[in-house]
């Protein structure tokens, strides 16, 4: 909201400088975002009277005028639309530097000679208006200056008033904020209604449907209204609180408006049908014009303002097209009103229409100076428009109610804010914010809630008064206590940490990706699960429309996108939530792991160039999981192969832990990838970040160090390649006896000399017992049967050094 | 070993004095030719070792005639002092040989992977929650799909309060909502739990905001909540302060401004003096010297009613932050869409 101070000073003395008070009102509240200046001192620009006007000879558009400007008379090249012979317009001579800057120059302009300028509204930098000269009183003597009939340039305050305090949506609202911080008087304008004109009730009735939506409305009858432009301070006013002028009774409602935070609207009396008001609901299939235009279709939530037979205004937010003061308006209807805020709130938002009216009256208007706001239009409108005011006021006030009181402990304000405020102030604080104080003692204070707050309900409410009257500066530091915290309910969060320190050690980067994922890019990775997608009814745009089910999709876009950038390698994980629908509709959602891989990652760093293959990628992406699996002491997990769209057939892994799946893990396929342009093979795994860290926790069961030596043999061997590394693996252990404490692949390699088919692995085997010594008989004997138990179950030929 | 009173016996062998020049000279000669230094040691200990040559016959001189205890008791000490020596020559030999021999080029990169790193935006979570543990704060987490109750309604917000808009919140069809701020899960802590509480809950919340430099429909926040009795604003003052100076610098300083929101109050926005100029005005703080961080208050009795509390027996603080905005703010990131984009030499930075 924009205020102008010289306006602030009708009401209230103010001495501080602009960014003195800007301090004042920021630290108590209401924010000033902006200090403008607007206008200057014009010098060298006066009320020039334009005698003379006559067509250009060498220019259509342009016509020379003669200016007269207090002094002498002088050639102006004109090119505006409204100059006509006997206006008055501001006037700058040779020689005068506007405020955009320009500086006037005798000029010949297509031949003609010009010595000064008629200006327009953004030459003065009054706005970006240039639509024609800025016309002024025809009643001001030519020569008078430009700053006396603007006035003095103007410093504006932009001030962020806070959605509670409605009462500072006016600039009675921010004097009364000012003189509470000063302790200086408020001072509002006595209204002196003449009226002179017949009864309002000859004119008009109001009845309001229910008093929840409407706790009261006046109506006011102006008889005999002259139209035309407001006055200029008028206008001026309007324009630096950034309202555009538009005619005197339009101007007055606005400016009533601006000046008390009181919506009013002016109706064409003579376009409302019966002499009658209804304030109600709309009826179904009502629809209505508004001043903006536009048809509106009303529901049957839409509060309205009626005649006899239609509606006339959306109540509180905007007037109709149909009963709008327009040239021919004789009589007006002055409506001053409170409407509950949540209906126009509903409306508003439901029809997308937010304006000055809506946006007073969904916070809340003071009920108790609906009569003045409406007193005080009239007043004016009897003096700027020579209205005649009918005899009497309509209001009808169904609302009526007692002021709320609330009571305040002073031990409560001291032990809420944490410092010692003396009863005294603290009940002179309230008085200057205008609560009356109805009873004291020595422990507190009762007042009552005057009608034009909004925020004050309970003792709370009060405190936070004194809080920003007495200065949050002031409030000292506490001495920090330091108790230890009685339960702690963050095991997951120390879980997450943990994952995040074994993997960044491991030489992951940790990504972040939105909650959001479009359709199509769902559709690559997963094109079966859409009855289970968490589809948002209002997305901000459609490639952010469905809450991700799972993160590898963005995790290969991750992927691909870095390698679009030349990136060679990564190496990534990403801790995030998953969202699932169930077939009842029930959402839920899981913390998953993802990881991610991409290019020569596990290799020498004097080895990169060559290509990187599936199986080395597969096993590093295996490698990391397992250091990580073994961090979080999951110690036994399964891997089964597994068939998913996304993994390249044959490499996708589903790792299950005891009955449960802990995840999924393979190679993105080589289609899908070929939308990254990704060449080599990318794996990526995704995990249960529930059941990874669910036995983090569990108690760790050392073992102690042998104290007997340990006897290594070697057992090589060549198998069919169909055998796998974990047959053999299960071979080894079962035919070994418990001595076997150790079990590692030294080598594997295939060659032609093997034949077809076949490869070579070659494992390592410690044996050690806990209560002797172990002689090289009893490792050669478990070494045989080692042997023997390959051979006759894998057909495996023994290779001997 | 055995001594007799007839003869020095060693290794089943009389010692005399000819056979101990002899052994003299072998260990010498084994001494020479010991490969590393293992095989010195397998010579030291045999000779010089306790249960060694040596220190036998040094034991069994007394058992000797006079004539030959003289004889061979120089014999003896030749033997340690001259096998010491070369036993010690040969060791230094060794080990500047080990390294002598072997040269290569240390200016060869390193071979093993670099650390990965944290996301800046877990970092700044990481690290709060590090700062608040140390005034006593646990992290709770909660859901993102929350129901409109916990997300508004329990916190006070009027049904016609502008956040609850269509347009500013993500609505479910089920009637549940993408929270639009990590508050709900202080409300299931409080509806868990009785007083003292004192935590923190970061977390990701929503807002339909159009993405732009500073503004991004899925984001972090960070909030923190404490109740207690004769919980007080300078409380609220005192903890903000410490955890400005711990996050920010030691410097930064903290003021509080009157603000609005249903579930404090007294409510204050809370500013942090620049950490960047020091509040003398720079790029970073638009010139004002300060930085809009948090949002903050003393906590609205009507919420402490809504759980269940007494609000006649309790008060507590609650304050909110941006986690995106201290990244920005801390680390210099123009645009909040660097967070998101995942751009591995972004990421690399923040070792
Ligand atoms: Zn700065």
């Amino acid at each position: 909201m924009k205020i102008p101070i010289s306006w602030l000073k009708d009401y209230v003395e103010i001495t501080e400088t602009p960014e003195e008070l800007a301090d004042l009102l920021t630290f108590s509240g209401t924010e000033v975002e902006a200090i403008e200046t607007v206008g200057s001192e014009y010098e060298g620009v006066v009320v020039g009277k334009v005698r003379e006007v006559s067509p250009h000879p060498n220019a259509d558009r342009l016509r020379l005028c003669r200016v007269f400007n207090g002094k002498e008379e002088l050639p102006v090249v004109c090119g505006a639309d409204n100059v006509a012979p006997g206006v008055k317009a501001p006037f700058a001579g040779v020689g005068t530097v506007l405020p955009n800057g320009m500086v006037l120059k005798r000029a010949r302009i297509r031949g003609e000679e010009s010595l000064g300028m008629l200006c327009a509204e953004d030459e003065l930098g009054l706005s970006h208006d240039h639509a024609g000269i800025l016309l002024l009183d025809p009643a001001l003597e030519a020569g008078t200056p430009l700053v006396e009939v603007l006035g003095p340039p103007e410093i504006v305050f932009n001030l962020e008033v806070t959605w509670n305090r409605s009462d500072c949506l006016s600039v009675i609202g921010m004097a009364r904020e000012i003189a509470a911080l000063t302790g200086r008087p408020l001072t509002i304008p006595e209204v002196t209604v003449t009226e002179t004109g017949p009864d309002v009730a000859s004119f008009v009735r109001v009845s309001i449907d229910s008093e929840d939506v409407c706790p009261r409305y006046t109506a006011r009858v102006l008889q005999g209204i002259k139209l035309g432009p407001s006055p200029l301070w008028m206008q001026r006013r309007l324009s630096l609180c950034g309202v555009r002028a538009i005619n005197n009774i339009v101007d007055i409602t606005n400016y009533v408006m601006l000046e008390s935070g009181h919506p009013l609207h002016a109706f064409d009396y003579q376009l409302l049908q019966g002499g009658q008001i209804v304030v109600r609901t709309a009826v179904p299939g009502e629809s209505m014009a508004t001043l903006d235009e536009a048809e509106r279709e009303l529901d049957v939530a839409s509060l309205v303002v009626a005649d006899e037979t239609k509606p006339v205004a959306l109540a509180g937010i905007m007037g109709g097209a149909g009963s709008e003061i327009q040239e021919s308006t004789q009589h007006v209807l002055l409506e001053s009103a409170s409407f509950a805020p949540a209906g126009i709130h509903r409306t508003s938002t439901r029809l997308g229409l937010t304006t000055e009216s809506s946006h007073r009256f969904e916070r809340g208007v003071n009920i108790e100076t609906v009569d003045w706001a409406g007193n005080r239009a009239a007043a004016l409108m009897s003096e700027l428009a020579d209205a005649t005011i009918a005899k009497g006021m309509v209001d009808e006030y169904p609302g009526r109610a007692e002021r709320k009181r609330v009571y305040l402990s002073f031990q409560h304000t001291t032990d809420l804010l944490g410092v010692a405020i003396a009863g005294r102030e603290i009940t002179d604080i309230l008085r200057r914010l205008q609560f009356p104080v109805v009873a004291e003692d020595e422990e507190g204070c009762t007042v009552e809630v005057p009608g034009f707050r909004h925020d004050i309900y309970i003792e709370a409410d009060l405190i936070e008064e004194i809080a920003r009257m007495y200065g949050f500066d002031r409030v000292p530091d506490a001495r920090i206590l330091c108790a230890v915290s009685p339960d702690a309910f963050d095991l997951p969060f120390q879980a997450e940490t943990a994952c995040r320190t074994v993997l960044t050690g491991l030489g992951l980067s940790e990504a972040v990706n939105y909650s959001f994922i479009s359709a199509q890019l769902i559709d690559l990775f997963m094109p079966d699960g859409e009855a289970s997608r968490v589809v948002l009814p209002n997305p901000v745009s459609s490639d952010q429309s469905v809450m991700r089910p799972s993160l590898i999709p963005q995790m290969v876009d991750v992927l691909g996108r870095n390698l679009s950038r030349q990136v060679r390698e990564a190496a990534m994980f990403e801790l995030g939530k998953i969202f699932e629908r169930d077939a009842s509709g029930t959402i839920t959602e899981h913390k998953r792991l993802c990881l991610g891989l991409l290019g020569p990652v596990g290799r020498h760093p004097q080895d990169k160039r060559r290509d990187v293959d599936a199986e080395e990628m597969f096993r590093w992406l295996k490698g990391i999981l397992e250091a990580l699996l073994r961090s979080q002491h999951v110690l036994n997990e399964e891997l089964t192969s597994y068939d998913a769209v996304m993994f390249e057939s044959g490499t996708g892994v589903e790792i299950r832990v005891g009955d449960r799946v802990l995840g999924c893990m393979g190679l993105v396929d080589r289609k899908l990838g070929s939308e990254w342009r990704m060449q080599e093979p990318v794996a990526v795994a995704e995990l249960d970040f529930e059941i990874l860290t669910g036995g983090a926790l569990e108690r760790v069961d050392i073992e102690a160090i042998p104290m007997y030596p340990a006897v290594s043999r070697d057992v090589a061997m060549v198998v069919s390649s169909e055998v796998s590394h974990r047959q053999i693996e299960a071979v080894i252990r079962e035919s070994a006896p418990p001595e076997l404490t150790g079990l590692e692949l030294f080598d594997i390699f295939a060659s032609e000399g093997m034949g077809d088919g076949c490869k070579s692995l070659a494992y390592s085997l410690e044996f050690r017992s806990a209560e002797r010594s172990l002689t090289d008989e009893d490792a050669n004997g478990y070494q045989e049967a080692v042997k023997e138990a390959l051979r006759a179950k894998l057909d495996a030929e023994i290779r001997d050094k | 070993m055995a001594i007799f009173r007839d003869g020095l016996f060693f290794w089943g062998e009389m010692m005399n004095s000819e056979k101990l020049k002899e052994t003299l000279s072998e260990a010498l000669a084994e001494a020479r030719v010991a490969p590393d230094i293992e095989g010195l040691e397998h010579v030291r200990i045999k000779y010089l070792g306790r249960k060694g040559l040596l220190p036998g016959v040094m034991k069994g001189l007394g058992g000797l005639p006079p004539a030959e205890r003289g004889e061979m008791g120089k014999l003896a000490n030749r033997l340690k002092t001259e096998l010491g020596g070369l036993l010690d020559q040969r060791r230094e030999e060794l080990e500047s040989g080990a390294m002598g021999n072997v040269s290569f080029d240390f200016t060869l990169p390193g071979a093993w992977h670099a650390a990965g790193t944290r996301h800046p935006i877990a970092r700044v979570i990481e690290d709060a929650a590090a700062i608040f543990a140390r005034l006593g704060f646990t992290v709770a987490q909660g859901p993102d799909v929350e129901t409109a109750y916990r997300n508004f309604e329990a916190l006070n917000t009027p049904d016609y309060h502008p956040s609850l808009d269509e347009q500013d919140t993500f609505w479910l069809e089920s009637g549940d909502l993408l929270r639009t701020q990590t508050s709900p899960v202080q409300i299931r802590v409080m509806e868990s739990t009785q007083p003292p509480i004192r935590v923190i809950t970061p977390g990701r919340c929503y807002r339909r905001d159009t993405t732009d430099a500073t503004h991004s429909a899925s984001f972090h926040q960070i909030e923190g909540l404490y109740v207690d009795t004769r919980v007080s604003l300078a409380d609220l003052k005192a903890t903000m302060g410490y955890f400005a100076r711990e996050m920010m610098g030691p410097g930064v300083g903290v003021r509080f401004r009157p603000h609005f929101f249903p579930f404090t109050e007294p409510s204050v926005e809370c500013d942090f003096s620049c950490h960047v100029c020091a509040g003398k005005g720079c790029r970073v703080c638009k010139f004002s010297g300060w930085i809009e961080i948090a949002g903050a208050g003393m906590v609205d009795p009507r919420v402490f009613k809504k759980v269940g509390y007494d609000p006649t027996a309790v008060t507590g603080f609650a304050f909110g932050m941006g986690v995106e905005r201290i990244a920005m703010v801390k680390y210099g990131i123009p645009d909040i869409r660097m967070l998101y984009d995942n751009d591995i030499r972004f990421l690399k930075q923040f070792a």
